[in-house]
């Protein structure tokens, strides 16, 4: 069986390194490649602005005290799918960003798999 | 003002212009008895008919104080009741009645002996002012009715038949007097029962106001509501001029509606922009209140009361746990996130369950660790030597040297550093320096750049087995690695010098952003 998402690059906005460490454990196990892991929203608008290449996004709501939204609004622009993780819950996010693909902290290997496939709309092989 | 002795009072005030010449004659020889008093209550002159009831000289009184001369014979509540009476009328400038006065005045017997004698009166105190529409003196009317008194106390039932009252009697002595005594008893309950009311409105915790008439023209406020305008002159302005920042806000339109319609209006948490200061901002408040229509007799609304409070600190405090409940929401959650992921790297280079559960239930310890050295200081922040103690204690403080300066790390910082500190220390005791007898570890560490200040500390073990690099970077290694760079935005080498492992770091500490 191949893996679905094998072989897609994902950035990953994450400011604990150990929540990011596991992040890039599951998505090694999916077959996906890491990028980043990034821990400040500067960093990853320079990132973006500097055209690197990626297939989806994990976005951490909270890095390090500021909101990572100014980071979603590039990528929504740009049609790059992505999911949040917040350990607030869907109700911690602004009315603008219901809706929109989220995972719970602390999530499952299962979860961040699931909400990827989803967003990235790749159809399980 | 004070009595001139030899003056006449009626005289000066008949030449002021104040009173004629006949109407002072005809004041003379009225047989009712009148006494004119300063308003610091001496006598400044009295009728014929006064000083025939008192058996007084016009000389011995002038220039006394009406309560030296007549004190009631010692009680004082009687004396308290005329005295009040004076002072209502210097204050209100309205005459003042005392239906019934119970008051002993000296008198001499057949003998010619003073004595204090029992005596009932009806007085009248009115004020007579002068152009200036100043009190220059109260004018005293008493009516000795003590005789009236006594008789209707004679005619009361005493023995077991009692006697039927004579119609005289019922009018007059009985009833009549009765019915004064009891007036005066609940005009004086009712006064103290007012005083009270209106002592009780002011004092209220809770603001209030009467407005009147459509316009709603302030009355009345009590002190807490003079406080949540900021003290402003409002009395007898009508609310739009008073309060004019309340324009667009809808309070003037709840009042309109409230006086148009006669339904109460109730607001809960209104928010409210109010100026407290002369110039400054508007104050943001939130009010509990209700606006309830006072109605004359006929029903027609004829005002407004005005009552409520000011709930402002309930809401910063309900706004403030919403707060705090969402942050230690993200704070458990970020937190188990952790232990997720540490359960999750711990069980890959575990095989076996049991060093699974010793490696894992380690790592949680030293986390618990740093949390409660957290708590100590309220979650402002950790000692470095205390992080460090802590994670190094059960190793001998002989074997793990520390030295440097107190630093106050984040909580951030402490719990990257906590955990930094557990993955050298269990490696030590598994590899380096602290797994043979006599091996040890100093960490020596400094701040450097004051201005904008970062750590520099070295963990050098010394005396333990020779160093071999480790081919493959375990769990520990990337932990180190990732927490210092990715966290604290500082560096790190680790070296592998045969003579003993050796870790560099370098951390900046007013980075200002917790996690």
């Amino acid at each position: 069986m191949t893996l679905p998402l094998s072989g897609r690059k994902i950035l990953v906005i994450e400011d604990e390194s150990l929540v990011a460490m596991l992040l890039e454990t599951i998505l090694e196990d999916m077959g996906c490649e890491t990028v980043g892991p990034i821990s400040n929203i500067d960093e990853a608008l320079t990132v973006i602005a500097d055209g690197t290449a990626f297939d989806g996004a994990l976005l951490d709501v909270n890095v390090a005290g500021r909101e990572v939204f100014p980071v979603a609004e590039v990528l929504k622009e740009k049609g790059v799918p992505f999911v949040f993780s917040t350990g607030y819950g869907e109700g911690g996010l602004p009315p603008e960003w219901r809706g929109q693909a989220t995972i719970q902290k602390p999530f499952t290997e299962a979860t961040v798999c699931d909400a990827l496939i989803k967003a990235l709309g790749v159809t399980p092989a | 003002m004070r009595h001139r002795k030899s003056g006449c009072a009626l005289k000066e005030l008949a030449k002021s212009g104040g009173l004629s010449v006949d109407l002072a004659s005809a004041f003379d020889a009225s047989p009712n008895p009148y006494t004119l008093l300063t308003p610091d209550l001496r006598f400044a002159g009295m009728n014929r008919a006064y000083l025939d009831v008192t058996k007084q000289t016009r000389e011995g009184l002038l220039g006394r104080h009406i309560m030296e001369a007549y004190d009631g014979a010692g009680d004082t509540a009687n004396a308290d009741q005329l005295r009040d009476s004076f002072e209502r009328v210097l204050v209100t400038g309205e005459p003042h009645h005392i239906a019934l006065l119970h008051y002993a005045i000296p008198l001499p017997d057949e003998n010619g002996v003073w004595r204090n004698v029992d005596k009932y009166w009806s007085c009248t105190h009115s004020p007579v002012t002068d152009d200036d529409g100043q009190i220059r003196y109260i004018l005293q009317h008493t009516t000795d009715v003590t005789e009236l008194q006594l008789l209707r106390r004679q005619t009361r039932p005493v023995g077991a038949v009692a006697e039927p009252m004579s119609a005289l009697d019922a009018i007059v002595s009985g009833r009549l007097l009765q019915r004064a005594e009891d007036i005066q008893a609940s005009n004086r309950r009712l006064e103290s029962e007012r005083n009270r009311l209106v002592e009780m409105f002011m004092q209220a915790p809770g603001f209030m106001t009467v407005l009147s008439g459509p316009d709603h023209v302030f009355q009345l406020h009590n002190q807490a509501y003079a406080q949540l305008i900021g003290h402003r002159d409002i009395i007898g302005k009508p609310v739009r001029v008073a309060l004019p920042e309340m324009e667009g806000q809808g309070f003037y339109e709840f009042l309109d509606g409230v006086f148009a319609t006669g339904e109460p209006y109730e607001g809960r948490q209104s928010r409210i922009q109010i100026q407290q200061i002369p110039d400054a901002p508007l104050v943001e408040a939130w009010l509990n209140f209700i606006y309830q229509p006072i109605r004359d007799a006929d029903g027609n609304v004829v005002g407004i009361f005005v009552q409520g409070h000011d709930v402002t600190s309930d809401m910063v405090a309900a706004e403030r746990q919403k707060l705090m409940i969402d942050e230690l929401n993200h704070r458990v959650k970020n937190t188990l996130a952790t232990v997720q992921s540490i359960a999750m790297q711990t069980a890959r280079t575990h095989a076996d369950p049991r060093t699974f559960a010793e490696g894992f239930q380690a790592r949680l310890i030293a986390l618990s660790h740093t949390h409660d050295l957290l708590t100590r200081r309220h979650w402002e922040g950790a000692d470095l030597r205390d992080v460090l103690l802590h994670e190094t204690e059960a190793h001998g403080s002989t074997r793990v040297v520390l030295n440097g300066p107190a630093v106050i790390l984040s909580p951030a910082a402490a719990l990257s550093l906590g955990m930094i500190f557990h993955e050298l220390a269990t490696n030590a005791a598994k590899y380096g320096a602290l797994s043979s007898g006599e091996g040890r570890v100093f960490v020596d560490w400094a701040v450097a750049n004051q201005a904008d200040r970062r750590l520099t500390l070295e963990w050098r073990e010394l005396d333990g087995p020779p160093v071999v690099e480790p081919d493959r970077r375990g769990f520990g290694t990337r932990l180190i690695e990732r927490n210092i760079r990715h966290d604290l935005a500082g560096d790190v080498k680790l070296q592998y010098p045969t003579d003993g492992f050796h870790a560099e770091m370098s951390v900046p500490l007013d980075r200002g952003s917790p996690t």
